[in-house]
């Protein structure tokens, strides 16, 4: 499996080329266009349970798409459903990736997607919720974020802050806390910040230009509330 | 040959995710090569250079770091058999730091538990306790919604019910039904309610009211009532069920922790749309026993008040109990029929005497009104 993205910025789409018989599995809905030689399979990625767990625990889609090249090498067209930037990267066996729920776009067939459920105060603090994704395996895996994706290098023991609702992925050897983005709970607040994850290396960080929470409260202004 | 990576090594001069190797161990200390072979020599570090910890975002690695500076190195160990291996080929002199590895990883998963543990325990203390109806929390939480909220939410559901229903806009029985009503309400000191009270064509001999003020007279009720006393006393009862919020209170008992979170959080729409849920069955809410004695104690206190002769009340009981149960739907769920009169009988004697104020309609023309209704079923 190849890949390549069209359309950088804002609007990007992912080519992937499949040798024949090789599969990539997509979020839900992904697909934009594909070759006559690609078969469109529905599966529950780990089984029922883990499909169910998955749906239930961290909001992902029950179902991935399973594009096959069944019938001979082809390519398939993928997009995500928010604008903003798309990422590949590749896995090797031992990177391991923690991805926030909608961060997942596409993963070639040797990517295992589970949910994991994260510590306590991380879950209910962190506004990932409880359950995010742990992305590992081999294969190349696509990434999604909106708006634009930035990549954060960390050195061992190096430290960096982040919004919480900019996070996209973050590789398993990194560690983090949640805190107060202030010294007191009031500036925290109203610095329009409130509690920010203080990531340490070593490891990379993905994060996201815009936060969707934000984007969703603006646009909210603008709907009329039917009463 | 490519070997498998079983670590990621992370130093000056490699990529910042790691850079994936493979990591072999023996007595002389910690061989790595890349898995494609390039990259040089293989690397053998001496277990004295080491320095080992725990770390990773669970805690759940091993960390082992030698040099300094551009020359620094940290290996991350993942797999459970080579951090199992390690720990059985390092010598002594690491085992103070393979102890404090261990305890750290001990502390994080205690701590992990502990949180976890106590916020399940927590949410299921917090549910047996609505579970097995603790009054305490559920009036702690009814006590906090605005009386706006109560009647928007009524109101929704009053709207939905009416919008599948007949309702009677005029006619003797619409008059009669309000006279009922403007004569009780205005007896209702520091009233915070605007009740509203229709008339639905309906065989059922029932009434029911809403959160909120909003209050249902089904036609065959008017049809049953023997005189507008008795029907004027089923009124009481019900306003009187909006009075005490006995209808937030099921409501909130039956949604339990979802409720009172969107009651805590101030979310009165995530309430609206709980109580949306429940639809109709809102509307026909079992109210407790101790809820139909309040009504009806304070609903004859509030027929005295209003000058409307009590025993109407008393004598619908009385005929209830009296009467085919299975034809007669009112209050079926609710306490002995016979028992209810008995008890309203004494809360009426130690009621002041007040002579009683006839109503303005004559009660045959009200059900001679109703005569060609079509039941709807």
């Amino acid at each position: 499996m190849k890949s390549e993205i069209l359309y950088p910025g804002a609007f990007p789409m992912v080519r992937v080329y499949l040798n024949d018989g090789e599969t990539v599995k997509a979020e839900s809905g992904a697909m934009v266009a594909a070759s006559p030689t690609i078969d469109i399979e529905s599966k529950m990625e780990g089984g029922f349970l883990g499909a169910l767990s998955r749906k239930m625990l961290s909001g992902e889609k029950f179902f991935f798409q399973t594009l096959r090249a069944g019938r001979g090498a082809g390519e398939v067209l993928l997009a995500p459903t928010v604008p903003g930037e798309i990422v590949v990267m590749d896995l090797d066996g031992v990177n391991e990736y923690m991805v926030q729920k909608d961060g997942f776009l596409a993963g070639a067939e040797g990517v295992k997607i589970e949910s994991k459920m994260q510590s306590f105060t991380r879950g209910l603090l962190g506004g990932e919720g409880f359950f995010i994704l742990k992305i590992s395996g081999t294969g190349q895996l696509i990434l999604n974020s909106f708006g634009a994706v930035h990549k954060i290098e960390l050195d061992p023991d190096e430290e960096y802050i982040v919004d919480n609702s900019h996070l996209v992925a973050w590789t398993a050897t990194t560690t983090y806390n949640i805190e107060k983005a202030s010294s007191g709970w009031i500036a925290s607040l109203t610095s329009g910040e409130g509690l920010v994850c203080r990531f340490r290396g070593p490891g990379v960080v993905y994060i996201q230009s815009r936060n969707p929470g934000s984007f969703g409260a603006w646009i909210r202004q603008f709907i009329p509330v039917s009463e | 040959m490519t070997l498998t990576p079983n670590a990621l090594c992370f130093g000056d001069g490699l990529p910042a995710a790691g850079a994936p190797c493979v990591v072999t161990l023996s007595a002389e200390g910690v061989s790595m090569r890349s898995p494609d072979g390039a990259g040089g020599a293989d690397e053998t570090v001496a277990f004295s250079a080491l320095s080992v910890a725990a770390g990773g975002l669970d805690h759940d690695q091993l960390v082992l770091s030698w040099g300094s500076g551009l020359s620094a190195r940290t290996l991350y160990l993942k797999d459970p058999a080579l951090i199992v291996a390690f720990r059985r080929t390092a010598p002594l002199e690491l085992t103070a730091h393979l102890e404090r590895a261990a305890e750290q990883v001990r502390r994080a998963r205690h701590g992990h538990r502990l949180w976890w543990g106590g916020a399940v325990g927590l949410v299921v203390a917090f549910g047996l306790l609505l579970w097995l109806g603790s009054d305490v929390i559920v009036e702690w939480a009814v006590a906090r919604i605005p009386i706006e909220w109560e009647q928007k939410l009524g109101e929704t559901v009053y709207r939905d019910f009416l919008s599948k229903e007949t309702v009677l806009k005029t006619g003797p029985a619409v008059g009669a039904v309000e006279e009922m009503t403007q004569r009780l309400t205005a007896k209702i000191p520091d009233n915070p309610y605007h009740f509203k009270v229709s008339v639905v064509q309906s065989p059922v001999v029932n009434a029911f009211a809403l959160p909120g003020g909003y209050v249902v007279v089904f036609t065959g009720l008017l049809k049953k009532a023997e005189s507008g006393e008795e029907v004027a006393g089923v009124l009481s009862h019900e306003l009187n069920h909006v009075l005490q919020r006995h209808g937030m209170e099921r409501m909130v008992k039956m949604l339990g922790l979802a409720a009172v979170v969107s009651i805590v959080a101030g979310d009165q729409q995530g309430l609206i749309g709980l109580a949306r849920q429940l639809g109709l069955e809102l509307a026909t809410l079992k109210f407790g026993r101790a809820q139909e004695t309040e009504a009806d104690v304070t609903g004859i206190k509030l027929l005295s008040d209003a000058r409307i002769a009590p025993d109407g009340m008393i004598r619908f009981f009385e005929r209830l109990s009296d009467s085919d149960k299975g034809r007669v739907e009112l209050f079926s769920s609710h306490p002995m029929s016979a028992a209810r009169a008995e008890r309203l009988k004494a809360e009426l004697a130690a009621l002041p005497q007040r002579s009683p104020e006839p109503f303005g309609f004559e009660w045959a023309a009200v059900q001679e009104s109703l005569a060609g209704t079509e039941p709807k079923q």
